[in-house]
């Protein structure tokens, strides 16, 4: 059930050995490129390069098809509402009180479709391929402060503990002949203070010995700590960051400075 | 010098009006297993805590008297000075693993003191293989049973080196199956590392055959210091202060008190076995059964 | 609150018939279990972690549903009732007394429970004065429970499922974190609750409790039954103990080891074993 927040499948492909923080600065290049582009052609072409990416990261079809078919199912909302909100254009298809469907406009949701897929397939290549760990470590090296990046993994790495305890407080208090899922609004927000409670209780009890064991073993004893494995870039990385830049940069090049519509 | 040396310490924690150690005067000598034993509230964990300074310097509270480990004392040391010379192991094997990997856990002590990479490297393979845990750099802490989060726990404190280690209650979460593991996991360490140990217990029954010494505490004072065959002897006075006589320890009493001009004490089934044969049931004519 | 008639006692007050349960992503946690329960038994649920025991236990209030098989607790069948229904009948004090405790006094507390059961205000201060006797709290009911000692607050939350008046009372390692006093005293309690005609299933995995307070134990392995017998004879069989991930106390390891000469294998106690001793010595 916590698996939703680590989407890491183990693997050894390149995108899995790529350095993390190639592969968060592709990411939002890649991103970058999604967004400036507005021809539809255009934003397919990037699509199937993504998809190819992902094809790549030879993740499971059972693992990704879940993903996938929500995403699939966002891209068709965005197709079906974004003509009743956008009604300018020509030719007017259909007409209905207030709402005025044009075809331009469906061509533009459909591009908005295509653009939003593409965002979040690229985003979802890094989290299937990254480990948390490997992304915190990422976040810091690029810059955030030790500390925070300590407390964001020590964060994930309690989040699936959490749930469990919660899941428990739950049983407890319905053991108790608490009822979690009937009554109104306000009834059953009063109802979770039962479970409100306990939760926080534990987690500032973990939190207490957690301060504790961290004081216990040297946290924050130097300003030079070293690192047992760390993130070290290697040509391949290189290369890869040199062919995103290019990506982004053709294109760029085309649509601004040489006027092509892209 | 001694691992651990306390005169006349006095602690009260803060917000409390009953002082949780009272004049309490305790060595444990290098390479010395100590188990100090009594109920909850006795004071055991309190000395634990202070014996790597976490009482004062995280945990406020008046304390008075003096407390050193291998000739420093806590009060002038941070806990994290300390921490080179000792280690510590909580009871709750959950709340004191949090990286993300048993590999990133053990190495995070070492690193917080900028122990060159393939040191660590090397400490960190020590350490598993000490506490049966190797080839588990990178099983992550949720998929470890308490049994296996409290090795990787003890893991962590010896890959710092320590020249003493502190158990509060280790085996508080486990089954027995699991204590069973623990304890002999624990001699196994004894033996091989023959460092200093401080055991804090409720139970005496596992760390009886093995420690040099068992401190006997209640209401934050020592009421007896001495070897385990000694101080378990006595089941009232376990009784008397809230504790569990051991079984064992019953047994020696109850058959003393039965057979007069006899004494029994044995700490292991293995002894008690042999005494019984030999001394109990070779009875005084001669029949044995 | 008046006792129940021993007269009840007998009649099955939960049964399950082959159940299994299977947790989501997990291992078959139940693989066919068919139990008794008889009103008024004190029964102990034993078993290494992952045996099943907490997985069965949490069968019998309607926390968990069986993937097939049923579960019947007063002669009903669980499937379409609601756990908060259930609770009336079988109360579930949980391990981790943390987890159930929140209110600002040990009253409100104790409260809380027959509050959600529906009782109306005289009955909600009936039980809980009935709680408050039967766990001795009289002197910290004003206090919060989440400021009180381990021990302390394990006798709050056991009685705040004594307070809804349950007929079964399963309880989940009642004595782990205590010391011998604490553990003795509220065995004791848990003794007298037995004799007031409760049905009271102790879940643990120490032995030496369950040698001395139970009338039958059960012990489980890997999500079966592996033993169903009175408490000495949960003992004399030390391979299933060990299949179980039990430990059995060192007087019974003596006993067992000893066997040969004479000595009974289902002592369990210094005092038994020394009496044993000294028949067998043939003096006085």
């Amino acid at each position: 059930m916590a698996g939703f927040i680590d989407l890491y499948t183990e693997g050894d492909t390149f995108l899995h050995r790529m350095d993390p923080r190639v592969k968060i600065a592709s990411v939002l290049l890649l991103s970058a490129l999604g967004l400036m582009l507005s021809n539809l052609y255009s934003l397919l072409i990037l699509m199937g390069f993504i998809f190819l990416l992902l094809f790549l990261t030879r993740a499971s079809l059972g693992k990704t098809s879940l993903a996938l078919k929500a995403l699939l199912r966002v891209m068709m909302l965005i197709v079906a509402l974004w003509p009743i909100f956008d009604p300018s254009g020509t030719p007017v298809i259909a007409s209905l009180g207030p709402v005025t469907i044009t075809e331009p406009a469906i061509w533009r949701g459909v591009t908005s479709a295509v653009r939003v897929g593409c965002l979040a397939t690229v985003w979802y290549i890094l989290m299937l391929t990254t480990s948390q760990r490997d992304m915190v470590r990422a976040l810091v090296k690029l810059g955030l402060r030790f500390d925070f990046g300590l407390a964001l993994s020590i964060s994930l790495r309690f989040l699936p503990t959490f749930v469990l305890t919660i899941e428990s407080i739950k049983d407890a208090q319905r053991a108790r002949g608490l009822e979690l899922d009937r009554g109104g609004i306000l009834k059953r927000a009063r109802n979770y203070v039962a479970v409100l409670v306990p939760t926080i209780v534990s987690a500032l009890r973990t939190a207490e010995t957690l301060s504790l064991a961290l004081q216990s073993r040297a946290y924050g004893a130097r300003a030079d700590r070293t690192y047992l494995r760390d993130l070290s870039m290697r040509r391949s990385d290189a290369v890869a960051i040199a062919a995103v830049v290019t990506i982004l940069v053709v294109p760029a090049v085309m649509k601004y400075m040489l006027g092509y519509e892209l | 010098m001694r691992a651990l040396q306390m005169r006349n310490v006095c602690f009260t924690y803060e917000g409390s009006e009953k002082p949780a150690l009272s004049g309490i005067d305790l060595d444990v000598e290098q390479g010395e297993f100590v188990t100090l034993l009594g109920r909850n509230g006795s004071g055991k964990s309190t000395i634990c805590m202070l014996a790597n300074g976490l009482i004062p310097h995280a945990i406020p509270g008046k304390l008075d008297g003096r407390t050193e480990v291998f000739g420093l004392s806590i009060v002038d040391h941070s806990v994290a000075s300390l921490s080179t010379m000792v280690g510590i192991v909580f009871q709750e094997p959950e709340s004191q693993l949090f990286c993300m990997s048993v590999e990133e856990e053990v190495a995070f002590g070492p690193e917080n003191l900028a122990v060159p990479k393939e040191e660590i490297a090397e400490r960190v393979e020590w350490a598993l293989s000490l506490v049966g845990m190797k080839g588990s750099n990178s099983r992550s802490p949720a998929t470890l049973s308490g049994g296996e989060k409290q090795r990787v726990a003890i893991a962590a404190a010896l890959s710092m080196r320590p020249s003493m280690l502190i158990l509060d209650e280790p085996a508080y979460a486990l089954d027995p199956a699991g204590r069973v593991d623990m304890y002999s996991m624990l001699r196994s360490l004894k033996d091989k590392l023959g460092m200093a140990v401080l055991l804090a217990e409720r139970d005496a029954e596992d760390a009886a055959e093995f420690s040099n010494r068992i401190v006997l505490m209640d209401q934050g004072r020592v009421l007896r210091n001495g070897p385990p065959r000694e101080v378990l002897s006595d089941p009232d006075l376990l009784e008397r202060i809230g504790l569990e006589p051991t079984q064992l320890g019953e047994l020696s009493s109850l058959l003393g008190e039965r057979l007069s001009g006899r004494s029994f004490s044995f700490l292991t089934v293995e002894e008690a076995e042999a005494a019984i044969v030999r001394e109990v049931l070779s009875g005084k004519d001669g029949v044995r059964r | 609150m008046i006792p129940r008639p021993v007269t009840d006692r007998g009649e099955r007050i939960i049964s399950t018939r082959d159940i299994k349960f299977t947790y989501e992503n997990g291992p078959e946690a139940l693989r066919g279990i068919n139990l008794d329960i008889r009103s008024g038994e004190y029964v102990a649920l034993v078993g290494g972690n992952g045996s099943g025991k907490t997985t069965l236990a949490k069968h019998m209030n309607g926390l968990l549903r069986p993937s097939s098989g049923s579960v019947e607790v007063m002669g009903k069948p669980t499937h379409d009732r609601t756990v908060a229904e259930l609770s009336k009948v079988v109360g579930y004090a949980f391990q981790n007394p943390d987890h159930q405790l929140f209110c600002s006094t040990v009253d409100d507390e104790l409260a809380f429970g027959p509050r959600n059961l529906g009782s109306s205000p005289e009955d909600v201060a009936r039980r809980v004065e009935y709680a408050i006797d039967t766990m001795d709290l009289r002197s910290i009911r004003g206090e919060p429970p989440l400021s009180l000692s381990l021990g302390d607050r394990r006798k709050v939350s056991i009685a705040s499922v004594i307070a809804m008046d349950p007929k079964v009372l399963i309880l989940d390692e009642p004595t782990m974190g205590l010391d011998a006093a604490q553990s003795r005293d509220l065995m004791g309690t848990v003794r007298k609750l037995n004799d007031d005609g409760h049905t009271i299933i102790l879940i643990t995995h120490e032995m030496k409790l369950v040698a001395e307070h139970v009338d039958r134990v059960i012990v489980m392995a890997n999500g079966r039954t592996m033993l169903d017998a009175d408490a000495k004879g949960a003992f004399t069989d030390l391979t299933i103990l060990g299949l179980s991930k039990l430990v059995p106390p060192p007087v019974s390891k003596l006993a067992h080891r000893l066997a040969e000469r004479g000595v009974s294998k289902d002592i369990l106690s210094p005092e038994e074993l020394v009496f044993e001793l000294m028949r067998l010595r043939g003096g006085p």
